[in-house]
């Protein structure tokens, strides 16, 4: 593990060249009848290998449904109408359905918030962990269920033979995501990707699964790309941020770089209305105006701007200009001085 | 605990449901609360923590009479509401008012804003119709909605303003203690403050009570004056909001505490209490019901007497071993 997390620091140095992942400009519609709707506009982000990238946002800031268009899992309603989405320098939007198929396990795992509802209700926890092993592996049943139960011990699994043979609904919702974990483990991927994986549990389990979650990728050197909407999360996890905000990202920066020094607006923001355990509580809580935009199709410029402290002072810019503050540490909030850039 | 100015207040409350057992048809008693005793004081708010499966709701639902307990009393204002008749428990019920986590489904569809806000008063017979009117108005712009958007229908408003027109309806009956069930948990980080600061300002100005139930610490911090916590269905440590989140005296809230993620760059690094295994896993009978989590237990936790120690002013927890000063 030591040896691919020191490459992913060497390749950020030279500028991001050697991505397990690559995002480029990816744009995604929602189409209902006549009607179209975007997403997702001018996504790009890089996962290097072994690392852990967050990617932080509330609802409706598009860090889901860009998650998902990576596996080709969007509904219908929504269509990638524009970039790529380089998984090992090849195009998974170019790929046909078997390709992606034989990515999907074996390159790209998934786990998601939803515990309840990801897990077939009508078979056995063994049925479901072994059924893609058999299928991209190749391996025998017997195998297959010897490997599973040392798969759902290494998640911390108590009395793993026998968790195999219930079924869902007699699990713990902690206990489902660790199986959920133990499933996405089991074709080896490259890269993990993990939709809000703790967000459905109580926080003493949440803490079990991000120490499961980081101690496995320092095991097996997997990337892991983070999408959560809590910044402590972020905090416990990431190597690299990437902040969403209404279909776009809007800031990118190693974690301690992020935290210490947010430079976009609403990143400040977002951090000042999160009330700590021991803050003083004679304040009131700093909260942002208005609410996250529903339609942002046609918005010009920043797009934080209406909610914005300092949205009147903004130069209008185009949607696609960034501004480095350091390397590896960009923004796209132009406001010079007082709600960003500390240096 | 028996307090000269609790409005509302609780002693030695239980409440058993009975369950199937998972391989068996005999039906198992499930203690969802267990001897909670607890008084809630004019004007401040009391904060209850603890994880899924705790029973806080339940106590919830116990304290404003949604539920009947199996045993103990429920007292309003010196009342016993546990006991009182349907007909006179409807005369008091609109001195204390609930909201609830999901404002989707706590908001009928089919009804436009204002006639939601009216049905409590029309149910309880307040005012001729100008003067509902005009509480409607008044109840909009207390909670900060624009008056306009009353004609419309839950769904056109989003998930922060749902929950407002919530705590609108809760206000609408000039309650005097507000019990707020995860009211902010289902919000988004930036919306979740301006609902913190809402009920801030409007417990000021109104002199209102709450109880406020919740799993984000930062959040039931913040608003409460006073928070207990809760475990298996007792409460396990309560004290003042700072006391308590500073000085934890029990395990299970240190760990609670050490668990909870904060976004700060050194937040990986600190020393913290972590507890073993999940909450569904039976303690041995009479031992403390963190027994087997419970990184300090030792032999003598095996007798466990639920009962409340002081261990500083006012703060009390039932860890035999924790610390006093």
């Amino acid at each position: 593990m030591a040896g691919s997390f020191c490459q992913h620091h060497a390749s950020r140095e030279v500028g991001i060249t050697q991505q397990l992942l690559e995002i480029r400009h990816l744009q995604i519609d929602f189409v209902q009848g006549h009607s179209r709707s975007r997403a997702a506009s001018d996504v790009s982000f890089g996962v290097g290998s072994g690392e852990i990238l967050c990617v932080v946002g509330e609802s409706g800031s598009g860090k889901s449904i860009t998650a998902l268009s990576i596996l080709g899992l969007l509904n219908r309603q929504g269509r990638v109408s524009g970039g790529e989405i380089l998984f090992e320098g090849k195009n998974l939007l170019d790929m046909k359905e078997e390709e992606l198929d034989r990515i999907r396990g074996t390159g790209i795992a998934m786990i998601f918030q939803d515990i309840m509802y990801s897990l077939n209700p009508v078979f056995t926890i063994g049925m479901q962990l072994t059924e893609g092993m058999i299928r991209h592996r190749g391996i025998s049943r017997k195998e297959a269920w010897a490997e599973g139960i040392r798969l759902l011990e290494r998640t911390g699994i108590r009395n793993a033979p026998q968790v195999m043979k219930k079924y869902p609904h007699m699990l713990s919702g902690g206990m489902r995501q660790r199986v959920m974990i133990a499933m996405a483990l089991s074709c080896r991927p490259k890269l993990l990707i993990a939709d809000e994986p703790t967000t459905a549990l109580d926080v003493t389990i949440q803490y079990q699964i991000m120490e499961l979650l980081r101690s496995l990728r320092d095991e097996t050197g997997m990337s892991i790309l983070l999408i959560t909407h809590d910044l402590g999360v972020v905090a416990e996890m990431a190597d690299r941020v990437v902040v969403m905000y209404a279909g776009q990202c809007i800031e990118e920066a190693p974690l301690a770089e992020l935290l210490e020094h947010p430079a976009h607006a609403y990143t400040q923001s977002l951090m000042r209305a999160v009330p700590g355990i021991h803050d003083d509580r004679s304040h009131l809580l700093y909260s942002i105006p208005g609410y996250v935009p529903q339609e942002y199709g046609e918005m010009q410029g920043c797009r934080f701007a209406p909610r914005c402290p300092k949205g009147a002072e903004c130069p209008i810019r185009s949607l696609e200009e960034w501004r480095e503050i350091r390397p590896g540490h960009r923004t796209r909030c132009w406001i010079e001085g007082g709600a960003g850039d500390d240096r | 605990m028996i307090d000269e100015m609790a409005v509302l207040e609780v002693r030695h409350i239980s409440k058993d449901y009975r369950i199937s057992g998972e391989n068996s048809l005999i039906a198992k008693t499930f203690h969802a609360v267990e001897d909670v005793s607890l008084s809630v004081r004019k004007g401040e708010t009391f904060g209850i923590v603890g994880e899924s499966g705790c029973g806080k709701s339940t106590l919830a639902r116990l304290m404003v009479c949604l539920e009947k307990p199996t045993s103990g009393e429920v007292l309003f204002q010196g009342m016993r509401m546990d006991t009182m008749p349907e007909g006179q428990l409807r005369r008091v019920r609109p001195r204390f008012q609930m909201v609830f986590q999901d404002s989707g489904s706590s908001l009928n569809p089919r009804k436009r804003v204002q006639d939601i806000l009216r049905e409590p008063m029309l149910y309880h017979r307040i005012g001729n119709r100008q003067q509902v009117d005009r509480r409607v108005d008044e109840l909009l712009e207390m909670v900060g909605l624009p008056v306009e958007m009353k004609d419309r229908y839950p769904h056109a408003f989003s998930g922060g303003q749902r929950q407002r027109i919530c705590i609108a309806r809760a206000l609408s009956l000039n309650p005097d203690v507000i019990v707020l069930d995860e009211p902010v948990s289902a919000l988004d980080v930036s919306v979740q403050a301006q609902i913190l600061n809402l009920l801030r300002e409007l417990q000021e100005k109104l002199g209102l009570t709450y109880v406020f139930i919740g799993h984000g610490l930062g959040a039931v911090h913040y608003v409460s004056h006073r928070i207990a916590v809760m475990y298996l269905g007792q409460i396990v440590e309560y004290g003042s909001s700072d006391e308590l989140f500073d000085h934890p005296a029990h395990p299970y809230t240190k760990a609670l505490l050490d668990a909870a993620p904060v976004a700060q760059v050194d937040a990986r690094d600190r020393i913290r209490t972590s507890l073993k295994g999940e909450m569904d896993e039976e303690p041995p009978r009479g031992a403390c019901p963190l027994f087997n989590r419970c990184p300090f237990a030792d032999a003598s936790c095996e007798k466990f007497e639920n009962r409340m120690r002081e261990i500083a002013p006012g703060h009390f927890t039932v860890c035999s071993r924790a610390k006093e000063g």
